[in-house]
């Protein structure tokens, strides 16, 4: 069938188009509208949002850590410096895969194991969404410049300049000064909202020692930057700053010269030496050997570092030995012998007949005199309470604690620290024991036993006291009763810094000051040669000391002692049969201060000295007690004792009383 | 038989003897049609500026293309349209051609083997000659029978559009073909198709969607879906560039942060900010009066090619210039609607805004088009 032919009509055409032209026109207005309603829902019904949502995209507020303030010894010797290092950090969201880039960071800089370990240690503790994460502390120049190379390989990666703590006395500051390290998840917990935010750029807190007790004072305040980022997280522009403030500068009694010497000093021993300043309270030496570096706690210590020390049972070097008390022994023995002149037990006059051991009335057991091992059943013989202390009678304190019972011991001894921390900013110190009725009911359960206080009476059983204690209590019978806490911190920016003592500690007061003199002289001929001259009557410490160095200028006040190891049995160890062990050997102790008996000058320096397994108290402490008391007295204070001698007590204001 | 030989023209309308005489027509151009194109060049270049933060070398090659863009358009324009409709067939089938070559030797670029690098020639997308060699076939066809269009001439019309958007499509370049089919539909739709089969077209292209989702549509498209109806679904994904857009111009307010702060752009939030997202720039910098400005200046240039079209003497040129009027809208509708979050992304680029080069100089040879039909077409007949 052939096409059906229709003509074009195109005036019919010509309509038909612009009739659909005009539909178009209809249509492009319509979409137009649509899109210009879109366009306002966005620009104006929703500006606020979108605008708030613009500048969260590229307005960061951060952070600005405060630079934490420095410390310093008392001659301004730097002991926390802060050091520039470069650490490499991660932030997790920008990160895509954390394994491939971390398997990738391997192949440049070699993590270990450890470092991954601890890194996802950090990532699960210290999470603020967007924070940088250290991976590595102290990158090398080297792996800085491999890592800064491939740079956009890796996003996410970053190399951060950062401030940390260095030691420069090392392992001599370890325990006094203490570190800082990373903040944790308990303490960040522990936070209040003010301080979650004051730490909000910081990565480091103070954990032990003066790091720890003065946190507050050396954090300072934080500051903040608001900073326009990219895409990228990279930093455009810094919009806004407020200052952080550094935190303060401080210094300490504490003289590095002084903790030197103390080190050098106990030489191989493990060991404890506090020195005080009994004119300030001022802690000038307070050394724990073996130490550690601190240093390595600052960045991260790894797990094997941390495992060497932990796992070191004899040396123990992260076990702070000044502040950790042990049975003081003989030491006590001063402290002891002034209670009995005050409370009347004993007079300038009183002697006993020692038989070498003592006996309670009733009771077979004989409490033997460990000073005598020799001579075991020949005793002192004729003792009067200054031979008691100079030649160590126990015999004389068994008889003088017994008839002066617990209760007044343990009242008069408390006036000296013992069992009690007198320490006003070293409050991690532990308070020993000083036993009493109600402390052995409290904690044992037990009643207490005549006995407790013969063994009370010379240092051991339950008497507990730490080198801390011990030279505070030395401080104190310096001073002549006056109580001067000990203290660290000497000053704050250069301003000399008095501590507001709540309760303050009561003096010493007995009933004659002359017994001050009298226990003095005592101490002092347990150093230097007694004044009766009979012939090897001198005491203890005499032949270590004194005899050693005739020319020693200046007269020292001292007492030994030795403490038994617990839970070794006397018998065993005093058997000739059995080679004792050297952590089986008796603790050494000394304490001391000096000048003493000087009419031109009061006491410079108190101290304690704690020999672990040191077995002689006079023969190991006591030279340790003088070579440090020679350091300060003589090389640090250079007092010039003949000008002294010779100037009288003219030119001294500093004369006792 | 050419059935041309019968039939009468009818009298343009319009214009023709205010323009008679003038040099502009001397010179076959359009002076509305061209400010419009200039202005939007001038405008478009300004942004690219600013987004591509201030990199002068793009901003002189863009600038560069559009000369070039003008010097085609111009050297088209001196073309009677009707060369062109003696032409459409051989062009259409060398188009094919070319859209088949492409298949054994074309040359990948952006995911898209849509390029041909000829000996002796630049290289070039034949799938972008197609963008006015279709219409130009299509309003041949349809001018040629009579108009509105029978099921028969619909049916060969439909053959004629989808066999290149189908050689397109194998290309890996949807854009294009959707493109190619638009301004094929358009001419279709202006020639007078009947609204019942346009209805029932739209409602079986509604029915089929849902399978075409489900059995045909890829993944990256399925996602594109998904992520309009909720770019939240995946924020640092698929749906960060509609996000991190939609905060650009929501953030640019009314009056916008001014030009070359825009954070959002500048600190490289915004994706492909120099090319189918520059409307995120401008609407950030200059707020929403710079895009209803923009606006304006498009509605300008559409409003002076639908004229051409309502005042050209014949079919083929109506028909002609409104598929070119109309694809330039669907263009420019398609590009905003996406960045404003209005249609999903669909890679798209803004006309005369987007930095870009092939597609440039297609578009002024769509707008060499209507300067020969507004200036040809009213003085003689064929």
């Amino acid at each position: 069938m052939a096409e059906k032919w229709q003509l074009k009509d195109h005036e019919a055409e010509r309509e038909l188009f612009s009739r659909r032209l005009v539909v178009a026109a209809v249509f492009v207005v319509l979409l137009f509208t649509a899109l210009v309603i879109k366009l306002v829902n966005l620009q104006v019904s929703q500006y606020e949002y979108f605008s708030a949502r613009s500048d969260g995209n590229r307005l960061h507020s951060q952070y600005v850590p405060p630079a934490r303030g420095l410390i310093f010894d008392n001659r301004g010797q730097l002991l926390a410096d802060n050091q520039p290092i470069f650490n490499l950090t991660i932030v997790r969201e920008q990160v895509v895969d954390l394994d491939e880039t971390l398997d990738y960071l391997d192949t440049l800089i070699d993590l270990s194991e450890d470092e991954r370990e601890q890194f996802n240690n950090r990532l699960r503790r210290n999470r603020v969404p967007f924070t940088s994460v250290p991976l590595r502390y102290v990158l090398s120049e080297t792996d800085k410049s491999k890592i800064a190379v491939n740079n956009f390989k890796l996003p996410g990666v970053a190399i951060e300049p950062q401030f940390v703590r260095q030691y420069p006395l090392k392992d001599l500051t370890a325990h006094s000064v203490g570190y800082v390290s990373e903040i944790n998840r308990t303490e960040l917990d522990s936070f209040d909202d003010e301080e979650r935010e004051n730490y909000g750029g910081t990565n480091h807190i103070g954990k032990t020692g003066i790091e720890r007790t003065y946190e507050d004072l050396l954090h300072g305040t934080v500051g903040y930057e608001i900073v326009e980022k990219n895409n990228r997280g990279q930093v455009m522009r810094r919009l806004d700053r407020t200052d952080p403030i550094a935190g303060k500068n401080i210094s300490l009694y504490l003289d590095s010269a002084l903790q030197i010497a103390a080190e050098e000093a106990l030489g191989d021993f493990r060991g404890a030496v506090v020195a005080i300043d009994p004119n300030t309270g001022g802690i000038l030496a307070m050394v724990s050997k073996p130490g550690f570096d601190p240093n390595l706690f600052v960045t991260g210590i790894s797990n094997k570092n941390y495992s060497v020390l932990v796992t070191d049972e004899v040396n123990t070097p992260l076990f702070d030995r000044t502040t950790n008390p042990y049975p003081p022994g003989s030491t006590i023995k001063p402290f002891l012998g002034l209670g009995g002149l005050h409370h009347g037990l004993v007079d300038y006059e009183f002697t006993i007949e020692d038989p070498g051991y003592f006996r309670l009335p009733g009771v077979r057991y004989r409490w033997g005199d460990y000073t005598l091992r020799t001579a075991i059943g020949g005793g002192h013989g004729h003792t009067n309470l200054q031979k008691a202390i100079y030649q160590s009678c126990d015999t004389f304190f068994y008889d003088l604690g017994n008839r002066m019972g617990i209760d007044t011991m343990h009242g008069f001894m408390s006036q000296f620290g013992f069992g009690e921390n007198f320490a006003i900013d070293v409050n991690y110190a532990r308070t020993g024991v000083l036993p009493s009725r109600e402390w052995k009911r409290a904690t044992r359960g037990e009643p207490w036993y005549p006995g407790d206080t013969i063994n009370s009476s010379i240092g051991q059983g339950y008497m507990w006291a730490t080198p801390l204690q011990l030279a505070t209590a030395a401080s104190i019978m310096a001073n002549k009763g006056k109580v001067i806490q000990p203290r660290m911190l000497k000053s704050i920016d250069g301003e000399p810094y008095e501590p507001e003592i709540l309760d303050p500690v009561s003096d010493v007061v007995v009933n004659d000051p002359d017994y001050w003199r009298y226990i003095e002289e005592s101490m002092s001929m347990v150093v230097h040669r007694a004044y009766n001259d009979v012939f090897r009557e001198y005491g203890t410490a005499y032949e270590a000391i004194a005899m050693e160095d005739r020319e020693m200028p200046y007269r020292m006040a001292g007492k030994s002692g030795s403490a038994q190891v617990v839970g070794i049995s006397q018998e065993i160890l005093q058997s000739d049969d059995i080679q004792v062990s050297d952590p089986n050997k008796d603790h050494a102790l000394f304490i001391s201060y000096a000048p003493a008996e000087n009419p031109n000058i009061k006491p410079q320096i108190a101290i304690a000295v704690f020999v672990e397994n040191g077995e002689h108290g006079s023969s190991v402490a006591g030279p340790i007690a003088k070579a440090v008391t020679d350091a300060y007295l003589l090389d640090i204070l250079q007092i010039d004792f003949a000008a002294l001698d010779s100037a009288g007590g003219e030119l001294f204001a500093l004369v006792d009383e | 038989m050419n059935n041309q030989d019968f039939i009468r023209q009818s009298d343009g309308l319009g214009t023709k003897s205010r323009y008679s005489k003038s040099i502009w027509r001397a010179i076959h151009t359009d002076p509305p049609l061209l400010v419009g194109i200039i202005l939007l060049c001038g405008f478009g270049l300004l942004v690219l500026f600013s987004a591509s933060g201030g990199d002068v070398p793009v901003v002189q090659r863009q600038a560069l293309t559009m000369v070039v863009g003008l010097v085609v358009m111009f050297i088209v324009a001196q073309f009677n349209v009707h060369f062109f409709r003696q032409w459409a067939p051989t062009l259409y089938a060398a188009g094919l051609g070319l859209l088949g070559l492409v298949l054994v030797v074309g040359v990948e670029a952006n995911g898209a083997k849509s390029w041909l690098d000829l000996p002796g020639l630049p290289s070039f997308q034949p799938s972008e000659l197609m963008k006015f060699v279709v219409p130009m076939l299509m309003a041949w066809y349809l001018a040629s029978r009579p108009l509105p269009p029978r099921f028969k001439h619909l049916f060969w019309s439909a053959v004629m559009i989808l066999v290149p958007a189908a050689l397109i499509i194998i290309q890996n370049d949807t854009g294009t073909a959707i493109m190619v089919t638009m301004s094929g539909i358009f001419v279709i739709l202006l020639a007078g198709i009947r609204w019942r089969i346009v209805i029932a077209g739209f409602i079986a292209l509604l029915l089929a969607s849902p399978a075409w989702f489900i059995f045909l549509a890829q993944e990256h498209q399925k996602n594109r879906i998904l992520t309009f109806f909720n770019p939240y679904r995946d924020p640092t994904g698929a749906g960060y560039n509609i996000i991190q857009s939609q905060i650009a111009i929501g953030s640019g307010g009314m009056y916008g942060k001014g030009y070359g702060e825009g954070a959002q752009s500048h600190l490289d939030f915004i994706p492909e900010s120099n090319t189918d997202f520059i409307l995120a720039v401008l609407a950030e910098e200059f707020g929403l009066l710079g895009v209803l400005f923009l606006i304006c200046m498009y509605l300008f240039v559409l409003v002076r090619g639908c004229y051409i079209g309502y005042a050209a003497n014949d079919t083929f040129s109506r028909l002609l210039a409104g598929s070119i009027t109309l694809t330039f809208f669907f263009y420019v509708f398609v590009n905003m609607a996406m960045v404003s979050g209005l249609l999903p992304v669909i890679g798209l680029p803004l006309p005369l805004m987007s930095r870009g080069g092939t597609s440039v100089v297609t578009l002024f040879i769509g707008f060499g088009l209507l300067m020969s039909i507004q200036t040809h077409g009213h003085s003689r007949s064929v």
